[in-house]
């Protein structure tokens, strides 16, 4: 495979996905929603109480972005990722496209990594534009109060800032992984709609499982774990083993799902 | 002898039950024009696909340009293919599909005026911003053909490349094919059209039902072919025909001009033209058509039974031209 071939994949997906509409908006929303969420928070009289950090949204800016990420952890990352994951393969089948794409200049591995790498880059992208929008509201419509963290220690502005951006550096891998899977998908399926769709029921799917009683071991397991890893950050003293225990089992998604996409698609006859 | 440019041999390819290719052999030469023929569901745009590089074959070797073909690999440079209606994302422009095309050729620094003489040369300059979303089949065949040729093309690999375009359009093919060929590319023109065909080609290969049935230049086609029917016109055409039936190693026919077609060897035929001196029956026209090849092909693919065909499948009927031409 070939660095060259891999680039021109790369920035060719780049132009696709910066001309369409869906791209666009989901990255609009991802700017307008955390505004949008902190100035429904500032001018309504109840809290949300029962989310982490909830009850001091209104005291500090940097609960602010952790209420977002909570929930967004929830479902919003996964469909996130999944928007041009889930997809990024199967257009070219939607639109008839891989005989144009694979009669050119790039190996088939250039087109699987160029994709890939497309795919990995918007969910990067999307969590970084979500995560500044989500501070910067907090900041400029709620203020930077000192947070009180989860062990009730308070946490002086520069450093509050500081964990808050850790613990929205901490879902890119969990991000990362859930695009392989949705990847996986789209190249399995040949349907964007299952491309799609079925990473964020998968994360639902794991949401639900952590609030059953099931053994442990099978909960580090999921996805779902690592989304919630960042809690430990807010800590005093911080902990980081879910963390890292997260970051692994994030990692090992990321692999499989990318190997087994790539086998799919190296063995496949393109034959429509 | 001109370098060859496509050499496949004992190609053979199988969907899962259905035998889409068995034991196929195509070479072609730099500078001709390759006629691909076949009926529908024969294995043509199988073929295709093997030799791009988008379909893995079962057996066989494929080289193009001198270069192993296998799957998963990168086109070699100065080949292109046209397959089917092609196919560009809906979203963007024309010049924006071509652009993206370019990028991924690895040629960015050029790419703007290769992608405007491209959309020059195939009639597409004054809807070059226009989303492909709203451009008809035959605009979106001058759109590959346009992709096609920004990659300088050595080998022109076409499918059908006229069939949705209108005359125009496809006189401008021809010409664009003729020119290619001409400057020393090779071009494998797979076809319905037996008149574009029989135009372009200076070479041809003949598949039905996964199999080469024929291979080698039209004229070799025709000088294998049976006898070309003469058309006749007597006297008294009733009589003709009664006197035809009465002759050994003629076979008379009515034509649909009113005349008569005769077939036979050349013997039989001198003598039924003598009895029908002595039996009083002017000739007052004798002419010999030649057979078309389409009617050729007709023959050799026996293609009155192809709905059959497709329906069980390609290996399931046993291989049965009108004339043996297999070579």
């Amino acid at each position: 495979m070939r660095v060259k071939g891999l680039a021109a994949v790369a920035g060719a997906e780049c132009a696709k996905l910066s001309a369409q509409i869906k791209t666009r908006v989901t990255l609009a929303a991802c700017v307008v929603g955390p505004f949008a969420f902190a100035a429904a928070m500032r001018v309504q009289n109840s809290l949300p109480e029962d989310t982490l950090f909830g009850r001091a949204v209104k005291e500090s800016g940097f609960a602010l972005p952790l209420v977002v990420l909570g929930f967004a952890a929830l479902w919003v990352l996964p469909a996130l990722t999944s928007i041009v994951g889930g997809d990024v393969f199967s257009a070219e089948d939607r639109y008839g496209t891989w005989k144009t794409l694979l009669t050119r200049s790039c190996a088939r591995s250039e087109v699987f990594a160029g994709k890939v790498a497309a795919a990995l880059g918007f969910s990067l992208l999307a969590l970084g534009v979500l995560a500044v929008s989500s501070i910067a509201a907090g900041l400029l419509i709620i203020g930077s109060g000192p947070l009180v963290g989860l062990s009730g220690a308070q946490l002086l502005p520069s450093y509050a800032l500081m964990r808050v951006t850790f613990a929205w550096l901490s879902v890119l891998p969990p991000m990362f992984a859930m695009t392989a899977i949705a990847i996986v998908l789209s190249v399995a399926t040949r349907n964007s709609a299952a491309g799609i769709g079925l990473p964020v029921v998968a994360a639902l799917s794991m949401q639900l499982y952590a609030l059953i009683d099931g053994p442990e071991i099978v909960r580090q397991l999921l996805i779902t774990y690592a989304f919630g890893a960042w809690h430990g950050l807010l800590a005093e003293p911080p902990y980081h083993r879910p963390l890292v225990y997260g970051t692994v089992v994030s990692g090992i998604y990321l692999v499989l799902s990318l190997v087994l996409a790539y086998r799919l698609l190296a063995r496949r006859d393109i034959a429509a | 002898m001109r370098p060859i440019a496509i050499e496949a041999l004992g190609v053979s390819k199988c969907y899962a039950t259905r035998q889409a290719l068995s034991n196929v052999d195509l070479i072609a030469h730099r500078g001709e024009v390759h006629g691909l023929l076949g009926p529908n569901g024969a294995g043509k745009t199988t073929l295709l696909r093997v030799l791009l590089g988008l379909v893995r074959r079962d057996a066989g070797g494929v080289r193009i340009l001198g270069r192993d073909v296998e799957v998963g690999g990168a086109l070699p440079d100065g080949v292109a293919g046209l397959i089917d209606i092609p196919a560009f994302y809906p979203y963007m422009s024309a010049r924006q599909n071509l652009a993206l095309l370019v990028r991924l050729d690895g040629q960015t620094q050029t790419s703007r005026g290769m992608v405007d003489a491209a959309l020059e040369q195939t009639g597409l300059a004054a809807h070059a911003d226009v989303k492909v979303a709203g451009h008809s089949a035959g605009m979106r065949q001058r759109l590959g053909l346009a992709a096609a040729l920004l990659r300088s093309p050595q080998l022109l690999l076409l499918d059908e490349p006229t069939s949705s375009l209108d005359p125009a359009g496809a006189r401008d093919v021809c010409a664009l094919v003729r020119q290619l060929a001409a400057g020393g590319a090779c071009v494998l023109l797979s076809s319905h059209d037996m008149m574009e065909v029989e135009e372009l080609c200076s070479a041809l290969t003949i598949i039905d039902r996964g199999r080469v049935v024929f291979t080698g230049t039209v004229d070799e086609l025709r000088s294998r072919a049976p006898a070309a029917p003469y058309v006749l016109q007597t006297s008294d055409n009733m009589a003709a025909r009664a006197l035809a039936s009465r002759s050994a190693g003629v076979h008379v026919s009515p034509a649909d001009d009113g005349g008569l077609h005769v077939s036979g060897t050349l013997a039989a035929f001198d003598t039924y033209v003598v009895a029908l001196g002595r039996a009083g029956i002017a000739i007052r026209e004798l002419q010999r058509r030649p057979r078309s090849l389409e009617s050729l092909f007709f023959d050799l693919t026996s293609t009155a039974d192809l709905h059959t065909r497709e329906s069980t499948g390609a290996e399931e009927r046993p291989q049965k031209p009108g004339w043996e031409l297999a070579s």
